[in-house]
């Protein structure tokens, strides 16, 4: 049984006007775990709890067997953090930033450095406000990447970068897991690149987990099945079925607990089973927040 | 070798089904020999920039079937029986051609119709393959 | 505390605010330039002169090190490396203090060496001067105290006034305090009780303000 590199045991946070509330987490060593939800969801906040920056009203959040925030500095000598929040400034040169983080973190690669100068085509001795966004994400990454830390922390990592750039961010993000012992944690809007290299995957909504779990369970457990309904006959009531779309005669039921049992059910009424689709995370996430805001039992 | 497999964006099947049909096709074809070793999951993980999860699917689901044969500690190689993958396509063919008998039910085709469609469908594969390497030959 | 961690932010911050420091003495220098010819109202022109570009330089300072920070968000990005929030607060008071000193320093010698070479200015400006000086060193606690605990531009832009007019205010209040005023104009350096009184209270105003800032700043429990 692996360490676990993030272990969040109800955590809540109270602010005016949202609640972070009862968020458990548990990311295990050398896992890549991903986090889907809208804006103001939560995940800024309980990444900024992760990190220390914003301190929980109740509950306990170790990262890296760390006990945070009591232990903050610890756990950030292993940690690299690139956000959205996290900018670089603007009247110094990357060269600089590096020779910074280099004189700060002990176990600094400059050959790794100088490497994903190349493959990220940038100059050091470039000033950050030169920098175009991409470039500038780009830049925060090598610099949380070349100290080589135990967990990785990405805020929207590929967020605003064109389709090659993100291509060699993802390479690079999953790289750092050739060595086992290496974590990351990130939030993103861009399902695809979740769906691509996540182990485990989180669904936030509302300062809830709406559901978390390996990626190939959500994927397998989420179906969408195309029905053709004979003439008045009624839509087949089955449990787990979370959404039905589509018209009278050619019912689409969306279902987060498919089992091959469903298709010989739906049959056993009278319809005819068409299809019965796949569906994308991203389409899973949709259908979880609209079956939960619509208050179904899910 | 293993680390240059194509996953497509487009394959509405999941990523770990396009990977295990790609490793069977290398087995098939021959450029996976019975008994070659194959990339631990990290690796292969971090060349097609999948997680780990997935390979680890992946490769479980091949064991099961019998294409390849893993030891603990010591990675995954190539299982020795080289028909394992084609048994495989056998039973494929079985399902489809038992749902294809459903569908013409439904439809109320006659087994004549049916043998029709079967031979478009095969001319259609095999002109667009002439037609491919036609195309391959003008370049 | 880690000082070394300390120390770097510190050195940060002279970094990346090297021009504005090193620039502000030759124009406080020019403004000493002014007092040299001659007249009681040049006079008057230039004093008033250096003490506001050295409140100016002093708090421009803040408003990048701490303020400008925050809403660059590089403070994120400062605080996602390896300190605590109290080891931060510490560098932000020591750095604005020590950083400051150096124009604070030049500007204080140019100012003496005025005094005390320049032909025809009396040598009794000389505590006056240092006082004002201090005083100046106050103005500056009291805003990076405000800066760094009310974290808002409007409460620190309103105490760069209140300082601006206090500090005028301070400067006519010694100017006819009666001890003072005496030796003021005399050619000698005449160091009274009240002097050194004052510069008491001054340096005690300066450790209380930052003793306090620290105190409060390190029970904050969100940084962001």
């Amino acid at each position: 049984m692996s360490e676990l590199a993030v272990h969040f045991e109800g955590v809540t946070k109270q602010y005016p006007l949202f609640t972070l509330d009862h968020i458990d987490l548990a990311l295990p060593a050398g896992c890549v775990m991903g986090f889907i939800g809208a804006n103001g969801a939560g995940k800024s906040t309980t990444i900024r709890i992760l990190m220390g920056l914003v301190h929980q009203d109740r509950g306990a959040v170790h990262v890296l067997g760390h006990a945070m925030p009591r232990e903050q500095v610890a756990a950030k000598l292993d940690i690299g953090f690139v956000s959205e929040d996290t900018r670089l400034y603007r009247a110094a040169t990357l060269a600089w930033h590096m020779e910074f983080i280099r004189s700060v973190f002990p176990r600094w690669d400059q050959a790794y450095a100088q490497q994903l100068l190349r493959r990220f085509d940038l100059r050091p001795e470039q000033k950050i406000k030169g920098l175009s966004h991409g470039q500038r994400v780009k830049a925060a990454l090598l610099l949380a990447l070349a100290r080589r830390p135990r967990l990785l922390v990405l805020d929207e990592p590929t967020t605003g970068l064109d389709p090659v750039a993100r291509r060699e961010v993802l390479g690079e993000l999953m790289a750092v897991l050739a060595d086992e012992e290496r974590t990351i944690l990130f939030s993103s809007h861009n399902t695809l690149d979740v769906e691509q290299i996540s182990d485990r995957i989180v669904f936030i909504d509302r300062g809830r987990i709406m559901d978390a779990d390996d990626k190939d369970v959500f994927l397998d457990r989420w179906r969408r099945l195309r029905l053709v309904m004979p003439p008045d006959a009624a839509v087949p009531r089955l449990p787990g079925i979370v959404e039905v779309g589509g018209s009278p005669r050619l019912p689409v039921l969306t279902t987060n607990h498919f089992d091959t049992a469903m298709v010989s059910l739906c049959q056993e009424t009278g319809a005819t089973v068409q299809a019965v689709d796949c569906m994308t995370l991203e389409e899973i996430f949709l259908a979880s927040v609209q079956n939960r805001r619509e208050g179904q039992p899910a | 070798m293993l680390t240059d497999l194509v996953i497509s964006q487009s394959d509405s099947r999941p990523m770990y089904v396009q990977i295990m049909e790609q490793i069977r096709q290398r087995i098939a074809v021959g450029e996976l020999t019975p008994g070659s070793e194959l990339p631990s999951i990290r690796e292969l993980a971090v060349a097609l920039r999948v997680s780990v999860i997935t390979i680890k699917r992946a490769y479980l689901e091949l064991e099961h079937e019998g294409t390849i044969v893993t030891q603990h500690g010591k990675g995954s190689t190539v299982a020795p029986d080289p028909d394992l993958s084609l048994r495989f396509y056998q039973q494929q063919m079985t399902e489809h051609v038992e749902q294809v008998a459903r569908l013409g039910k439904l439809l109320g085709l006659s087994h004549r119709e049916l043998a029709r469609r079967l031979r478009e469908a095969t001319d259609r594969l095999n002109n667009a393959e002439t037609g491919a390497e036609l195309m391959k030959e003008r370049v | 505390m880690n000082t070394s961690m300390v120390r770097r932010l510190i050195l940060k911050d002279w970094y990346l605010n090297r021009w504005m420091l090193l620039g502000s003495i030759p124009a406080g220098l020019i403004s000493l330039g002014i007092i040299l010819t001659g007249n009681k109202a040049a006079f008057l022109l230039g004093v008033i002169l250096l003490v506001m570009i050295a409140v100016g330089v002093g708090a421009q300072l803040v408003m990048e090190t701490t303020l400008y920070e925050r809403r660059e968000q590089t403070l994120a990005f400062v605080m996602s490396l390896p300190v605590s929030w109290r080891e931060y607060t510490a560098a932000k008071i020591v750095a604005n203090l020590v950083l400051f000193l150096l124009p604070w320093a030049a500007l204080l010698a140019g100012a003496l060496a005025l005094i005390l070479f320049a032909p025809g200015v009396p040598h009794g400006f000389v505590p006056y001067v240092v006082i004002m000086a201090v005083e100046v060193l106050v103005s500056i606690c009291l805003i990076v105290a405000t800066a760094l605990i009310s974290e808002s531009q409007g409460w620190t832009t309103a105490a760069i006034l209140m300082a601006t007019l206090g500090i005028n205010g301070f400067g006519y209040y010694v100017a006819h305090n009666a001890s003072i005023a005496t030796g003021l104009w005399g050619s000698s350096i005449h160091w009274t009780a009240t002097v050194s009184v004052l510069l008491l209270a001054e340096f005690a105003m300066i450790g209380l303000t930052l003793g306090l800032t620290f105190l409060i700043q390190s029970r904050r429990t969100d940084c962001l």
